[in-house]
């Protein structure tokens, strides 16, 4: 079980309990809150020259959270979320040959990004789980939108990846 | 009159004759100008998109009516050799020879066939020639490049190279060089545009010692060479030639081959002489300043040249047993023999440096020490770890960093050399690491088995044309479109490496972002897997301490445009800012050379004015 | 050449003898030159040649161009017939450098310069019979130049100044097309001479005006430094194509035309037989072309890193005016060391028209430049 205590299996029934589309974002933002909390965390433990690139991660879950906080706030989620969901997101599926590593004590730039990238495939996953098994509404919407956003975040994350790992850090 | 001869008078009727230009047509011009021929000489054209703003046309105009004219919003792209510059024409000046057009190096320049202008304003015969001719009214091409009519040399002499039978199973060097004939008739070839000079990332004065070769003075060659670069016979040979990409010749033609007279120039000159050029500049005094240098490699020694020649202390520490960092350890023999390296070294050591080997940072001295003996410390450790995939399987003992295998045949320690490997990547050490395999295997078993995975289809490689090429003759097999998935692992035994097909690299903005159809899944038998697919730096010797002092950038100690650190007495250059190749080294090397002379001397002089 | 004085003529003796400037704008003379005569009543019995309005400083420029630079000056030495010019600096480059000229590119030369020829003295006849007063000739001349000049225009981009021939063979190769072109440009030339016959050359008061007039003999000539069609006049059967010859000349069949009259009859007869002889050559020349192919240029290196070797050149061509020479110097750089341009007209318009026009009369002096073909230009260079 991942350490932030994040189950695959408990954050699953959670959502699938959850009722309303602003019980779904409720959790879904613990979800970002949680993940913020790691990184934040995270960067104080690691040597310098990591830290920079720890802070930026949180940074991002810290954006996710304030874009998921907007969706909740807006009065009317099923229309905005409409628009959302037109273009769907493409999974370049280069993750999947990753494993989740460990991160340990002193975790290296790859390791971490690993790490990264193993989470927001797992959400996005997720997410697109969800979304297959609802039906068509705006609870499916929103999951739909989930699962890209996660995507999407991956995918930065994948390219900061090749930039580091597979070119010399030039 | 009246004593006209007969036969010239005529009959009476003689005046007749004139009847029959009645119904003649007459020879009468239009007044409309008529249309010119089809290679008339008129008025200039040039294509603003192919030219380059070379100034080859100001060079050949034999009145010099043509004067270069800077445009600010044109792009400007030293690296591609393109110039935000413009001919512009004096047609008060101009006598329409075409000269400019037949020796135009990109072909822009071209005549069309208007001829016709008529005006007062003498300010008017000054033009700047685009498409659209010189009054807006795009009359046709006239006289424009020709195959006959070209006066460049576009073709290249060529380098004699062993032939792959020769070359297979040795670390001979495979490139013969460029004899003295050779070179000075491929040195004529380059035009003085200086679009070398500005590609370059250390702005070696490649047009003053192209110039030299061809004028038969090799002496003079290598003291232009060595204003900027002190690894003639290294970068003669390996460098990145950014210059070649640059070369205006090259926009139709084959690039003057600056990088093999590079080469040509310092191998002709003997050894005693390239030392006594190279150390003209040296200063009489020493200054009584120490700086201590962490890396023997091309940004280390550079720096140390430079500080050496201006006077001060150096000291190089050095891990390895010889100096010369991935150039020696890092390029395989066949295409850089040590012996150039140790020449090139020798005349560095020739200006006063010393160089302690075996001494690893960290381990044998610390940064402590490094700072107690030293007014200034540079770092130029380099990158000299590889990076893993670190898919499953990749900690198996047998899948290997190819940085770490090259050293080890450098060192000459020897390693189980397996039947059948596979080289994970596409760039230039995938192919050394891979190429020097090959000649092992070839030894040892009397045949090759290497494949190169790369993720970038036949015409992206990121790898030298030259290495594909050569490698494929040497057995090497290539497969492109494809990325490591996992590597196969059966009891204790490696048994190959499976991978999926890349369907592409790049995203809509250029990005470096693969995408992948693991439903498309091969499996590559092979007994070792090698991983070429980047690298690290290993900077732990810097001790806790220090790396909380220090600012960092990305993963990276942070350096100023000179490589000087967050903390006063510490510099850094080489593939630790920048690169990762040699003469991007060497540039940051001659930097911080430059920041670190003027931080101790500033010191000095600071103290001296109390 | 001395700057003829001008005394006060209140200082001098009573005289029947007075000094006339003729020239430089004079409509008679050819091109910028000046004549300074002494007259008694209509005869001349002093003339002192005074030129220097051409003079551009060719040989002292070129010393300062590269050796493709030349290329685009050389035409402008002499101005009706430009071609010779070309090719004999051309050449004389090529005997310095031991560049071959391909074989096509050597009947082309051979079109260009007969062509030239052929321009030339179409050029001649029109001024020629304006010194006499027939106009219509001038401007039959020209015109039938001007057809000939569209050619030119066509082969290489300009139409006086072609800047065509270049060391190691020619710019460009023909065009499509051009050499039918030149085929029906003859016949039209040829429908032509009887005309020219007719009006000029059958024409009573011509052949009373020209002959006698500026006579000289063969001896006269050869010590002179008499050449071309000036020389041939005398009959002397001298020809640089001949006696010398260059490019594929020796392979064209061809006549040396002369007349033995040595006056300006003969002279304008010899040039009406070059311009039959020259289309002769142009034919041949057209045959040729269809068959030889090739390139038009031999291999040369980058302009701006060409050292020729070191050594000197004399190449000379038989323009329309005469030996034309290029003397070139070469110190082994990339620019001439000294050139030297023997134009054909240097005699012609200096000291043969200084000893012609002494006994001549004042309204034949025009008549005389013109026969001789001097040509101001090639003079002054």
């Amino acid at each position: 079980m991942p350490r932030h205590g994040e189950g695959h299996e408990s954050a699953h029934d959670k959502l699938k309990r959850a009722q309303t589309l602003e019980e779904i974002l409720e959790t879904a933002l613990g979800f970002e809150a949680t993940a913020r909390d790691f990184y934040a965390e995270l960067a104080g433990r690691v040597s310098k020259p990591l830290r920079e690139l720890v802070e930026e991660l949180a940074e991002e879950e810290k954006e996710h959270y304030r874009l998921f906080s907007e969706l909740k706030a807006n009065p009317d989620i099923a229309g905005a979320l409409k628009e959302l969901v037109e273009r769907p997101a493409e999974d370049h599926r280069f993750s999947d040959f990753i494993q989740k590593p460990d991160l340990g004590e002193a975790p290296d730039d790859q390791a971490i990004l690993q790490y990264a990238l193993a989470r927001e495939d797992a959400a996005a996953k997720q997410y697109a789980a969800l979304a297959q098994s609802t039906p068509e509404g705006p609870v499916r919407d929103l999951f739909t939108h989930l699962a890209k956003e996660e995507l999407a975040h991956k995918a930065e994350l994948e390219k900061r990846y090749y930039e580091i790992v597979h070119s010399g850090g030039v | 009159m009246s004593d006209i001869a007969p036969k010239y008078k005529g009959s009476m009727l003689r005046p007749l004759k004139a009847l029959s230009f009645l119904f003649r047509e007459p020879a009468t011009l239009p007044m409309r100008p008529r249309p010119a021929a089809k290679v008339y000489r008129g008025f200039h054209l040039n294509d603003w998109e192919k030219c380059v703003g070379c100034a080859t046309c100001q060079q050949i105009c034999d009145n010099d009516a043509i004067r270069m004219v800077h445009i600010p919003a044109l792009p400007s792209d030293p690296a591609k050799g393109i110039r935000p510059r413009r001919p512009a024409i004096d047609y008060g000046r101009c006598c329409w020879c075409a000269l400019c057009v037949d020796i135009c190096p990109t072909g822009s320049l071209s005549m069309s066939r208007e001829y016709i202008h008529v005006s007062r304003d003498v300010d008017s015969y000054f033009i700047l020639p685009d498409e659209e001719g010189m009054h807006g009214v795009r009359y046709p091409q006239g006289w424009a490049k020709d195959e006959n009519a070209d006066l460049l040399d576009l073709k290249r002499q060529e380098m004699p190279e062993e032939p792959p039978q020769e070359r297979a199973d040795n670390f001979s060097e495979i490139c013969e060089g460029y004899d003295p004939q050779t070179a000075m008739l491929e040195a004529s070839r380059c035009i003085q545009c200086g679009m070398c000079h500005d590609a370059c990332p250390a702005h070696m004065h490649a047009p003053e010692y192209i110039r030299a070769i061809f004028e038969g003075d090799f002496e003079k060659s290598v003291a232009e060479i060595y204003r900027t670069n002190p690894f003639p016979q290294v970068c003669g040979r390996v460098c990145t030639h950014r210059c070649e990409t640059a070369c205006s010749i090259g926009k139709r033609g084959e690039p003057v081959a600056i990088r093999w007279l590079k080469r040509a120039a310092v191998d002709n000159v003997p050894q005693d002489r390239t030392i006594a050029i190279a150390l003209k500049d040296k200063a009489k005094t020493k200054t009584g300043k120490r700086v201590a240098i962490a890396g023997a490699g091309p940004a280390g020694l550079t720096a140390a040249f430079d500080l050496a020649k201006l006077g001060h202390e150096v000291t190089v520490y050095e891990e390895k047993p010889r100096p010369g960092g991935m150039m020696r350890y890092g390029i395989p023999e066949y295409r850089l023999p040590y012996e150039r390296i140790d020449a090139d070294i020798a005349v560095i050591e020739a200006a006063g440096v010393k160089i302690r080997c075996n001494t690893k940072l960290g381990r044998d001295v610390t940064m402590a020490q490094l700072k107690g003996q030293a007014d200034a410390v540079l770092l130029s450790t380099g990158l000299n770890k590889g990076r893993s995939t670190r898919i499953p399987g990749s900690d198996h003992p047998q899948v290997r960093a190819a940085v770490d295998l090259l050293a080890r045949i450098t060192l000459g320690e020897a390693f189980d050399i397996p039947a059948s490997a596979v080289v994970i990547g596409g760039g230039n050490v995938a192919f050394d690491i891979a190429r020097s395999l090959a000649r092992l295997q070839r030894r040892a078993f009397g045949k090759v088995e290497v494949t190169v995975l790369a993720l970038e289809e036949r015409d992206k490689m990121l790898a030298d044309e030259e290495e594909v090429i050569e490698s494929a003759q040497e057995g090497v097999k290539l497969i492109n479109g494809r990325g490591p998935k996992q590597v196969v692992i059966e009891g204790d035994a490696l048994k190959g490496l499976e991978t999926v097909k890349c369907l592409s690299i790049f995203d809509e903005q250029g990005r470096f972002h693969p995408r992948y159809d693991e439903t498309d899944v091969m499996f590559h038998p092979a007994q070792m897997v090698i991983e070429a697919i980047g690298q690290m730096s290993d900077v732990s010797f810097l001790g806790e301490d220090l790396t909380e002092q220090l600012e960092w950038s990305r993963g990276r100690i942070r350096i100023d445009e000179a490589g000087r650190t967050s903390v006063p007495w510490l510099w850094a250059a080489g593939d630790l800012v920048k690169g990762p190749d040699v003469i991007s080294a060497i540039a940051t090397g001659h930097a911080a050379a430059a920041s670190i002379h003027a931080a101790l001397m500033g010191e000095t002089e600071a103290r001296e004015a109390k | 050449m001395t700057t003829p004085q001008v005394p006060d003529p209140a200082t001098l003796a009573p005289s029947e003898e007075y000094d006339l400037y003729f020239g430089p704008n004079h409509p008679g003379i050819e091109g910028n030159y000046s004549v300074r005569v002494r007259l008694k009543g209509d005869v001349i019995c002093q003339a002192v040649a005074d030129g220097g309005y051409l003079h551009r400083g060719f040989e002292k420029i070129m010393e300062d161009r590269l050796w493709v630079q030349n290329i685009a000056l050389v035409p402008r030495i002499c101005v009706p017939d430009p071609v010779p010019m070309e090719e004999s600096y051309a050449r004389a480059v090529e005997m310095i450098g031991g560049l071959e000229v391909p074989l096509r590119a050597q009947w082309i030369r051979v079109l260009m310069l007969e062509l030239s020829r052929i321009c030339a003295h179409l050029f001649t006849f029109g001024g020629n019979a304006a010194t006499i007063g027939l106009y219509t000739n001038m401007f039959w001349g020209v015109t039938m130049r001007d057809l000939f000049l569209d050619i030119f225009e066509e082969i290489t981009g300009a139409r006086i100044y072609h800047i065509y021939i270049t060391p190691g063979g020619v710019r460009r190769d023909l065009p499509e097309g051009v050499l039918e072109r030149i085929e029906a440009l003859l016949v039209e030339l040829e429908e032509r001479m009887p005309q020219f016959e007719d009006l000029f050359f059958n024409n009573a008061v011509v052949i009373d005006r020209a002959t006698g007039t500026g006579r000289m003999s063969a001896e006269e000539a050869l010590a002179w430094g008499v050449t071309g069609p000036n020389l041939r006049a005398t009959g002397v059967a001298s020809d640089v194509r001949r006696d010398d010859p260059y490019l594929v000349y020796p392979q064209v069949d061809f006549d040396i035309v002369t007349e033995t009259g040595g006056d300006a009859l003969a002279r304008m007869m010899v040039r009406k037989g070059e311009v039959v002889q020259a289309v002769k050559i142009v034919r041949q020349a057209i045959a040729a072309l269809r068959k030889v192919g090739g390139p038009v240029r031999c291999e040369l290196p980058n302009p701006l890193a060409w050292d020729l070797p070191a050594g000197d050149a004399y190449a000379r061509t038989e323009s329309s005016k005469g030996e034309l020479g290029f003397y070139i110097v070469s110190n082994g750089g990339p620019r001439p060391y000294r050139v030297h341009v023997r134009g054909a007209s240097s005699m012609h318009a200096v000291q043969v028209l200084e000893k012609l026009l002494v006994g001549s009369r004042i309204e034949d002096v025009a008549q005389i430049m013109f026969s001789l073909d001097a040509c101001p230009p090639e003079v002054d260079r």
